[in-house]
């Protein structure tokens, strides 16, 4: 995996998913034309309503494509392959591209695709996944009893989200928002809510926010692990931990690899900060279902302390579990027990 | 005027094409680049001089000319094109699906992917047969028997196919992504390059399998040399060289060969010398006797030619005397390589 640095060039690449009337066109339309100054290339899964004439618009029909690596949810898109590697082979430059995904896609193969497909690794970071929900709908969506391994797709778009835009807060009351709200949290812990009508959101907040980039996304929001007390009868939940010490390498390699080998279809997205026993920096990882990746970020400052928070976003989660192999991988908790 | 480059190797010519190039390909006295954003150039071989010019919006994918140099086609992300030499017409059908690959079955005759399906035209752009639509997108075409057969590659399968029927004649199937195939020119075996980054090998006799895994990427490139006991692919920073001659690869390791960090594109010299030649995202063009030493061998290039950084985006041989390369920043140049025996 390519290190992402100060200095990283690879063009962000943002995935905006949600129901068919949460407003994904019309927030498209105002990245596509108003005067942000970055040139961006759009890719629509979505018949495309879209069609400005400076802007460059690529329409795609999805395809999924299983990896046949023995990894049952490792799956990738192969319509964002090849179009992706076509359009980095111009020779004109993009700032920014954006995937525009169908109102029922499965986000997941959407990010697989950017850990699985090396090519695609070294000229591309994925920047955020963007999911607009309709505040007067959603709830009818999120309620919806789906027949058994089924999906509910508005629930896992909200699970893959890393930041959701709460749109049409104009067209219910304040209670309805806060109950939505609730609903998003209950699922997706550490995800940002920003409201708009109209879908009229800062486009600052939405393209090149480095979502992906974890140490941002504690920063902003560093209290989201304690924010797990409003649980409904949803079975996809998140789970937060945050742990003081330092970890043994070899005991969280084998607790983690073991965990997304054995849960990684349930859960949808992981995300940590950790301190590593002997390592100068912080340890950053980010995984979607089975496929994770880490790398070292910045260094731990002398006066803070080591702490390692980590997020689990996922169906059937068990807390207790979680915690207590999470805290085993500690190098003071073979000592302590 | 030629510039030498080597005591032995010199420079044809050496032109730049307003495009990022991504495909080339050489028959005969005739050479085609065509690039990112559709500019196809039509060129002398032995001079560079341009014969004749198209455009295929959308941008190409892969343009092939005919065994005897007399017809061009071109396809691309929104459709495909086809010249003709004798008087430079021009057909551009912008069909809006995905057209990844053309084959020539013979002078007069040319498959197109177009979306899921392969469709099969006369020189003139009229429509001879199609297939059925297959799992994905078509990725790759290959001709067999003498050009009666087309195998196309697609998600989940390579499909055999003939005119009389809608449906494939034969199907060799594997759950994956195929990205390229590859035909030994003996028709013993048919080849995939995978996104899982493996070969997949079927024994047409039979359909028995083979699944060469463990390469670091996606093989995305594949190729036969002339006698059809050699398959070069990418896949790893080295270049892997298998043996298929007798029974084939089973139970064999490859060559290697070591130069580039990543592979852009390979080609082999026509003929029976296992001469090969390779280019680099570093810009690199590296000329090798691929099917030397014994297997498992690590080998260094014959030549290494310098690209200037640019990334090489294409290569292809004009005969045995002459390879093209063509970089990303736009620079086509012909190199000439007079002896028949060595690089």
């Amino acid at each position: 995996m390519t290190t992402p640095d100060a200095r990283d060039e690879r063009v962000p690449v943002t995935v905006l998913t949600g129901f068919l009337g949460s407003g994904k066109t019309t927030l498209l339309n105002r990245v596509l034309t108003e005067n942000h100054g970055m040139r961006i290339a759009v890719i629509e899964n979505e018949f495309g309503e879209v069609g400005i004439d400076d802007a460059l618009v690529l329409d795609a029909e999805e395809e999924i494509f299983e990896m046949n690596n023995g990894c049952i949810c490792c799956t990738v898109r192969g319509d964002l392959i090849r179009i992706l590697g076509a359009l980095m082979r111009r020779r004109e430059q993009f700032d920014h591209i954006l995937i525009e995904t169908t109102g029922l896609a499965d986000p997941a193969p959407v990010a697989q695709t950017f850990f699985m497909d090396d090519e695609i690794a070294s000229q591309l970071r994925l920047d955020a996944i963007i999911t607009l929900v309709d505040a007067a709908h959603v709830l009818q969506h999120l309620d919806e009893v789906k027949p058994e391994g089924v999906e509910n797709e508005a629930v896992e778009q909200i699970a893959f989200a890393d930041r959701v835009v709460l749109n049409k807060t104009d067209l219910v009351d304040e209670e309805t928002v806060a109950e939505v709200e609730t609903r998003i949290r209950a699922i997706n812990a550490p995800v940002q809510i920003l409201r708009a009508q109209h879908a009229q959101v800062d486009l600052r907040k939405v393209l090149d926010v480095g979502a992906f980039d974890l140490d941002r996304v504690l920063r902003e929001d560093p209290s989201f692990l304690t924010e797990t007390e409003h649980q409904h009868d949803t079975t996809v939940t998140s789970v937060g931990i945050d742990v003081d010490g330092e970890l043994d390498e070899d005991r969280l390699n084998a607790w983690l690899g073991n965990l997304l080998r054995t849960k990684g279809v349930d859960i949808f997205r992981s995300k940590g900060i950790l301190a590593i026993a002997g390592a100068p920096e912080q340890y950053v990882f980010q995984g979607v279902h089975m496929l994770l990746v880490g790398e070292f970020g910045r260094a731990w400052r002398e006066s803070e302390p080591r702490r390692n928070r980590l997020v689990f976003i996922g169906r059937n989660l068990d807390r207790d579990e979680l915690e207590r192999g999470f805290t085993g991988c500690l190098a003071t908790a073979g000592a302590a027990a | 005027m030629s510039l030498t480059v080597d005591s032995d190797l010199t420079v044809a010519w050496d032109i730049t094409i307003d495009d990022a190039p991504v495909t080339l390909t050489a028959r005969d006295d005739l050479v085609a680049v065509a690039g990112a954003e559709g500019t196809v150039k039509v060129l002398d071989a032995a001079m560079g001089a341009e014969m004749g010019a198209l455009d295929l919006p959308g941008g190409a994918l892969r343009t092939e000319l005919a065994p005897d140099a007399g017809n061009l086609a071109v396809s691309g992300a929104m459709g495909y094109a086809l010249w003709r030499r004798k008087d430079g017409h021009t057909t551009v059908r912008e069909s809006g699906a995905w057209s990844a690959a053309a084959a020539w079955a013979d002078h007069e005759r040319v498959a197109v992917a177009s979306g899921r399906r392969a469709l099969v035209l006369d020189s003139g752009g009229t429509e001879l047969w199609r297939t059925e639509p297959a799992a994905s997108t078509v990725t790759d075409l290959a001709w067999m028997r003498q050009g009666r057969r087309l195998a196309v590659a697609a998600y989940g399968a390579v499909r055999c196919h003939e005119r009389h029927t809608h449906k494939p004649v034969a199907t060799y199937p594997y759950v994956g992504s195929h990205l390229a195939l590859a035909v030994a020119p003996t028709g013993k075996w048919i080849c995939s390059g995978n996104q899982d980054a493996s070969i997949h090998i079927w024994r047409t006799r039979d359909g028995s399998e083979l699944t060469m895994s463990g390469y670091p990427e996606k093989v995305s490139r594949l190729a036969f040399d002339d006698t059809g006991f050699w398959l070069a692919a990418d896949g790893a920073p080295d270049v892997t060289v298998w043996d298929f001659s007798g029974k084939g690869p089973a139970g064999t390791a490859p060559r290697q060969l070591r130069c580039h960090e990543t592979i852009t594109a390979l080609t082999w010299r026509p003929g029976p010398a296992g001469h090969l030649a390779s280019g680099g995202h570093d810009g690199t063009v590296a000329l090798w006797c691929a099917t030397a030493g014994r297997p498992r061998t690590r080998l260094s290039p014959v030549r290494e030619l310098d690209g200037h950084g640019s990334a090489v985006a294409a290569l292809s041989w004009a005969g045995p005397h002459l390879l093209i390369a063509a970089w990303r920043d736009g620079r086509i140049r012909a190199y000439g390589v007079p002896s028949r025996t060595a690089l």
